[in-house]
């Protein structure tokens, strides 16, 4: 693409002008109706469901997005600078297996091709002036921000379509609908989530009453192995008079009736005795006499089923599930064996199909996402990783323990997801154009479709290059609706899908050539940024779905970057433990006293009880974990006068490498504390050594190795003193005071030694 | 309370649909605050009971279990406590009358929600919710949103004392401590420079009050000079902050400023995590006005304060008035206010005993009382216990809620406090237990309920009962077993009912061939009790050996695991709360918790068998 003329100054100032105008309304319109969605309920959720299978069918995309009762269950397992990506995944995954997913929103997203429709200018941008439109962009970009996209688009105005929107709000609870079926019965709710949801009026009562319920994948196939299995009813001893008389009973009865049966049909006063039993009634089952029984109790129902069994060959004993009927006791007559298999083949096959009737039903919710995954469309969400685990963890099955598994497993059921954070910051134009605003869902939303944002009803202010979107309510259309406000996911869903073809527009992905969604998301454009999520958005990491493997950032300025500098994780020491009092700048002290001055590049709080020691050198490490085993092991005193004596005072304090933060941080358990919490794991010994360190242990111990460890500490304390000033130099959160107090406490660590 | 309501009271009989409880949320929680409080001490009981957002059911082996002992059933309960919040909260004061069995009650629903008022992580940073438990809530027509938006906050003492340190109002905290300890010479180093910095600051604060006529320039350069030196400024007084690096140098600051001016005033600022990282001293214009600042400072905390004790302040006005407490299940109740208004609740039940009853001196369990009489042993929840009374006996109580006319129709949740206090007064009438308080000086129960407080195990009247008087009554499904005769097996083919199981042990080994009961535990677990002595050990014997023959080798290689009682103890001891309780067994028997746990000594270990404490599986 060559560079193309830049547009005269003059229309660019009233473009300014234009722009600016349009700016003021943005920030004006804030009432009016409310984002018109669907809102979907156990009440409303087959005919939505058929609804919106149409809908997704016929769409070129589909945005999604959850809410859930929270996000992480405890403090330390937030998402911290010290996250390893596979950490990260189990930080993920244990989110996604605890709470409770509340609110699905679901929008496809149709191109409209109808001329004749009724939406106001249809939208359409050709190739070629789509070349010209981001080069013009880069151009103005950074002084003028969205305005040139404007003079671009005017060339085409002649031909304007857009996108059509279906939003669909789906409230998700986990009932179990069939009993010890079905999803876990506890979840766990985040205060802080809680509060969130009832700042943007979250319905609670609809969505516990009325939330639509799930079987995972999983689940479903349990439920269905249950039907499979025959109940098979085992003799119950008759230990007590009560049973042996009421089995002698059941036994006369049902033999009165069958010889009734058998003596032709003209004794029909033998029919009629036991007819009088309110508890037998005799009907017909397929054509058989039959006897329904009403009224019995679990127990003896099982035994009538045992008297069956051992003492009438004729007879059979029917239990039937139907939809019309419910459940029904019968004791069925028939002439024959063949007759009788012919019988309860038929029996058990409707049984089977009734139960699978009522699984289907269980299944509830997750059609919509097997509708999804059925129909391959691209998958549409913002910083959706979690998302996806929910939807994995709830709807698919339990979550693998790696994520290179997990990559693998999602990209089966959805093969084309993208993500529209990933877009915005590894695309350089379109990073450039969010610089200034945060990165979030709305204020991307804000930025990129203003228009839409602003509640389009300003049509002639609205800039033409913004892709056009209608949103569809059942068989009306609406451009205008009262924007934002309400966080739900159906909103959410409709932004994040906005902002997706907004930004496929400014990408230059022309719709028309793209027929079906397959082929949207195997566009040559796209393809840099399809199957790519953010596993850690701190560092950067983004997994390939397609591949399960980790890919650098490729985006040319990663700002995060600078902020967190590559952490080598084999460098770090969790401790854990130690007096809740002690400071991250106590515990550095401590260390560099034994390890000298440079040896501890920085210190991060866990929690109260846990930090994480980054060493300059991966030596430092296994040395330190040693030197704490010795001491521990060691005599006493030696301990008092040791300077990391401070550090492990109150005989609880552990230390591990990273790997151990892995293995905790992969467990099922939540405690509050990390230090609860490794208790809670198990882990019962105070310094993890590794094997070789282990042996490097031994050896050493016939050296007075402890007396070593002093000695370097006591040299360790003269270095510290020299380079007293230098650290405080280097620090510059120290004021006088605590300069003071560093010489203090040295020179009282001299004075014990 | 007017004669208007006195005249419209309505005493309702025994038809519990028509009585009416006063909701309380945030909107009317301060003016009912005030109601409750003369209405509590003005009271002769005051029942409570209480809805959480969960509690293990069937057939989880969660829930307090029959075999459960004493500690057991305690660590059960401090699990569900901690792990489940409150949703409401039901008080109900009332004052008896005896002679004419009539009940004055002024019944209470408080609606609450753990809201997370200051962001520190309390009272909960994330609680569970039990989502069958929700679904049952919420076709009563249990109003979540009201709940969620309006209830009430919450918080322990313990964390409120935590609050008051991480929100900076722990002021008085640092007042009056002693200067006991010896200044070293780096203390007085340590005082001197900082008495130098603050004479320094506060004589060119002063300078600067005392030249106001300045011209604006030098005005302007005054404020330049602030913005530059970052001098701040608390409540529109200059103040000045000073790095400290432990409590004692709080401790030296403080000490010296007492002696040093009357204008200045200490702030100690916390951080997050409770400690103390800087003081900041506030020059004020005047001594008064450093106390009017300080009383300012007070008033404001104890307003926060008092939002964040929120509904905990019913709790502390029951406890101070020390009258008796009628809960139905009173292990239950009791954990889940210890630990959600008082602290986090401690491992051993002794220890929880002595502190609960440090707050509330006497507790009475209704369900213990219906247990008492035994005809009711299987009667569990309030309803169908005053039912099953009022049908079975005459024994008329008269109920008055004075407030009645004042709830609107309609809003009948938090019902069980008032149904208790009914309940409580139809057993002490059946029971011939005089609920009367003596009135001689201080208050006091008769003898008889006396007797009756503070039973802290859910199935305990049979202990009691077994032993007494009530043996015919109970021995035909009881009987005391000690747990050293039970074991535990598990890792049997899913789906098997604890009768398959019997006859395939029965056909296994000889030591089946003696009495012995199974019972399900779980649907991965099995309880098996021998009732000949010896024959338990002997199997887990058989089951660990290396010569192991026939059919139990068979069970073995398919699976099957034995245990012995002491490893239950040791689960639910360490908090291996597994789904499965197979699963628990197994994790404890492969760690090696079971060396440290083989030290405690093990007591009360005797626990009731039920016969009819088949738990089956198809009924699920």
């Amino acid at each position: 693409m060559k560079p193309h003329k830049l547009p005269s100054p003059a229309l660019a100032r009233v473009l300014t002008r234009a722009l600016s105008s349009a700016a003021s309304t943005t920030t004006t319109t804030q009432c009016g109706s409310a984002f018109p969605s669907k809102t979907v309920t156990t009440a409303n959720f087959e005919p939505s469901l058929a609804e919106l299978r149409r809908h997704v069918r016929s769409s070129y995309f589909v945005a999604i997005d959850l809410e859930m009762t929270g996000v992480t269950s405890a403090p330390w397992r937030e998402s911290f600078g010290f996250d390893r990506s596979d950490v990260r995944y189990l930080k993920v995954r244990d989110s996604a297996s605890k709470f409770a997913v509340v609110q699905f929103g679901v929008c496809p997203f149709r191109w409209d091709p109808s001329k004749h429709s009724f939406v106001a200018n249809p939208y359409e941008h050709s190739f070629p002036i789509i070349g010209t439109l981001i080069l013009v962009t880069q151009m103005f970009a950074t002084e003028m921000g969205v305005i040139s996209v404007d003079i671009a688009v005017s060339i085409s105005l002649a031909m304007r379509r857009g996108y059509v929107v279906n939003g669909y709000n789906f409230y998700v609870f986990p009932r179990q609908e069939l009993a010890g079926l079905g999803p876990c019965d506890e979840f766990l709710c985040q205060s802080t989530s809680m509060d969130f949801l009832a700042k943007y009026q979250f319905d609670f009562n609809v969505c516990i009453r009325e939330g639509i319920s799930y079987l995972s994948r999983e689940q479903e196939r349990e439920a269905l192995r249950n039907i499979c299995k025959f109940k098979d009813v085992r003799d119950i001893p008759l230990v007590n008079i009560a049973d042996i008389l009421f089995t002698a009973r059941m036994k006369q009865k049902f033999s009165e009736w069958r010889d009734g049966l058998l003596h032709e049909q003209n004794q029909e006063d033998q029919i009629q005795e036991i007819s009088k039993d309110s508890k037998f009634k005799v009907i017909f089952f397929e054509m058989h006499p039959a006897l329904r029984l009403d009224g019995f109790t679990r127990h003896q129902l099982n035994l009538i089923q045992m008297v069956i069994r051992k003492h009438f060959e004729d007879l059979s004993y029917v239990s039937v599930n139907s939809e019309t009927s419910g459940s029904q006791q019968l004791v069925v007559y028939t002439d024959s064996k063949d007759e009788l298999d012919l019988l309860m083949k038929k029996v058990k096959e409707e049984n089977h199909k009734e139960a699978e009737m009522k699984v289907q039903v269980a299944v509830g919710f997750r059609h919509v996402i097997d509708l999804l995954s059925s129909e391959q469309k691209l998958i549409v969400g913002h910083n959706c990783f979690l998302d996806l685990a929910h939807v994995y963890s709830k709807f698919i099955g339990p979550l693998p323990a790696a994520p290179e598994e997990f990559a693998v497993s999602v990209n089966k059921c959805f093969p084309h997801i993208i993500d529209t954070k990933i877009l915005l910051n590894t695309n350089s134009m379109l990073q450039n154009r969010m610089k200034r605003s945060r990165k979030s869902l709305a204020s991307a939303f804000t930025s990129f479709c203003p228009q839409i944002a602003a509640g389009s009803r300003n049509n002639d202010l609205v800039s033409l290059s913004h892709v056009k979107v209608d949103i569809e309510v059942g068989d009306s259309r609406s451009s205008s609706w009262n924007p934002g406000g309400k966080h739900e996911a159906g909103y959410d869903a409709f932004m994040t899908g906005c902002i997706f073809a907004q930004l496929c527009s400014d990408l230059g992905i022309d719709f028309k050539l793209h027929e079906s969604s397959k082929q949207l998301a195997l566009n040559e454009i796209l393809q840099k940024y399809v199957n790519r999520l953010y596993l850690s958005w701190m560092h950067g990491d983004i997994i390939d779905l397609n591949t399960g493997n980790k890919v650098a950032d490729s985006s040319p300025s990663h700002s995060l970057k600078k902020r967190y500098p590559k952490i080598l994780f084999e460098n770090i020491v969790i401790i854990w433990g130690f007096p809740s009092k002690l400071k991250a700048s106590e515990v550095r002290e401590c260390i560099s006293k034994v390890f000298g001055p440079n040896s501890v590049i920085s210190v991060f709080h866990l929690d109260a009880t846990a930090v994480f020691v980054q060493f300059s050198k991966t030596e430092l490490v296994s040395d330190f974990l040693l030197v704490k085993d010795t001491l521990e092991r060691g005599d006493g005193a030696i301990l008092v006068l040791h300077p990391l004596a401070k550090l492990l005072e109150g005989g609880d304090t552990c230390a591990a490498n990273y790997d151990t933060y892995k293995e905790i941080c992969g467990s099922p358990l939540s405690e509050g504390l990390f230090a609860d919490q490794a208790k809670a794991v198990g882990i019962k010994w105070k310094t993890k050594l590794t094997e070789s360190m282990v042996a490097l242990g031994d050896e050493e111990h016939e050296n007075p190795s402890v007396q070593r460890n002093v000695n370097t500490a006591m040299q360790n304390v003269e270095r510290t003193r020299q380079n007293t000033i230098d650290q405080l130099r280097n620090d510059p959160s120290r004021g006088h005071v605590s300069s003071f107090d560093i010489e203090d406490s040295s020179s009282v660590a001299e004075a014990n030694l | 309370m007017g004669p208007l309501f006195q005249l419209s009271s309505r005493r309702s009989l025994c038809t519990s649909s028509r009585w009416r409880v006063k909701q309380v949320t945030t909107s009317n929680f301060q003016e009912s605050l005030e109601e409750i409080k003369t209405h509590i001490s003005a009271s002769d009981f005051v029942a409570v009971s209480m809805g959480t957002t969960g509690s293990p059911t069937a057939p989880s082996w969660l829930r307090p279990l029959p075999f459960d002992t004493d500690q057991t059933a305690y660590s059960k309960a401090r699990r569900s406590a901690h792990r489940f919040q409150l949703l409401h909260f039901a008080v109900c004061p009332f004052s008896v009358a005896h002679p004419n069995h009539l009940i004055i009650a002024h019944p209470y629903n408080f609606v609450l929600f753990p809201r997370d008022e200051l962001k520190t992580g309390m009272p909960a940073y994330s609680f569970s919710c039990q989502t069958s438990l929700l679904a049952s809530m919420a076709r009563q027509g249990y109003d979540f949103n009201a709940c969620v938006y309006n209830g009430i906050s919450y918080m322990s003492r313990a964390q409120e004392s935590v609050a008051r340190i991480r929100h900076g109002t722990a002021l008085s905290s640092h007042r009056g401590m002693n200067t006991s300890t010896v200044f070293t010479v780096a203390d007085t180093v340590f005082v001197e420079r900082i008495r130098s910095r603050i004479k320094h600051w506060r004589n060119s604060c002063k300078s600067s009050d005392t030249n106001t006529k300045t011209s604006k320039h030098e005005e302007l350069i005054n404020s330049l000079k602030n913005i530059v030196l970052g001098s701040e400024q608390f409540r529109s007084r200059p103040c000045m902050t000073i790095d400290v690096c432990s409590e004692r140098q709080v401790q030296l600051i403080l000490e010296m400023l007492v002696d040093y001016s009357d204008d200045l005033l200490p702030l100690p600022v916390p951080t997050q995590n409770g400690t103390i990282h800087s003081v900041r001293i506030v020059l004020a214009n005047s001594k008064e006005d450093k106390d009017l600042l300080e009383r300012e400072l007070q008033n404001f905390e104890e307003e926060e304060s008092k939002n964040i004790r929120g509904f905990r302040e019913v709790i502390d006005l029951i406890s101070a008035s020390q009258k008796p407490v009628i809960s139905h299940n009173c292990l239950n109740d009791c954990t889940l206010i210890h630990s959600k208004f008082i602290a986090p609740l401690p491992h051993e039940l002794d220890e929880f005993v002595s502190s609960f009853r440090a707050v509330f001196p006497k507790v009475l369990d209704v369900n213990y009382l219906m247990k008492k009489h035994g005809s009711m042993k299987k009667v569990t929840n309030i309803p169908s216990a005053i039912s099953y009374l009022n049908n079975h006996f005459f024994a008329p109580v008269d109920l008055e809620i004075p407030d009645q006319a004042t709830v609107k129709e309609g809003k009948i949740h938090g019902l069980d406090a008032l149904r208790l206090s009914y309940l409580f007064m139809k057993l002490c009438s059946i029971l011939k237990i005089s609920p009367n308080v003596t009135e001689s000086g201080n208050k006091h129960l008769t003898p008889e309920l006396e007797d009756l407080t503070n039973v802290f195990h859910p199935f305990s009247a049979l202990i009691k009962d077994s032993f007494n008087e009530d043996v015919g009554l109970w021995t035909n499904n009881t009987k005391k077993v000690s747990c050293e005769h039970l074991v535990f097996l598990w890792g049997f083919k899913f789906g098997m009912t604890a009768g398959m199981l019997k006859s395939v042990l029965r056909s296994a080994h000889d030591t089946f061939s003696g009495e012995f009961d199974v019972k399900l535990v779980d649907r991965s677990c099995a309880i098996v009790v021998f009732w000949q002595p010896g024959l338990s050990k002997e199997f887990m014997e058989i089951m660990n050996s290396e010569e192991t023959t026939g059919g139990i080798k068979n069970l073995v290689s398919d699976g099957l695991r034995v245990t012995g009682y002491e490893t239950y103890s040791t689960i639910c001891r360490l908090g291996l709360w597994e789904l499965d309780l197979a699963e628990s067994l197994e994790r404890a028997s492969e760690s090696s918790c079971r060396g440290i746990e083989s030290k405690c000594e093990r007591k009360s270990c005797e626990i009731h068998w039920y016969n009819d404490n088949v738990i089956n599986l198809d009924d699920l």
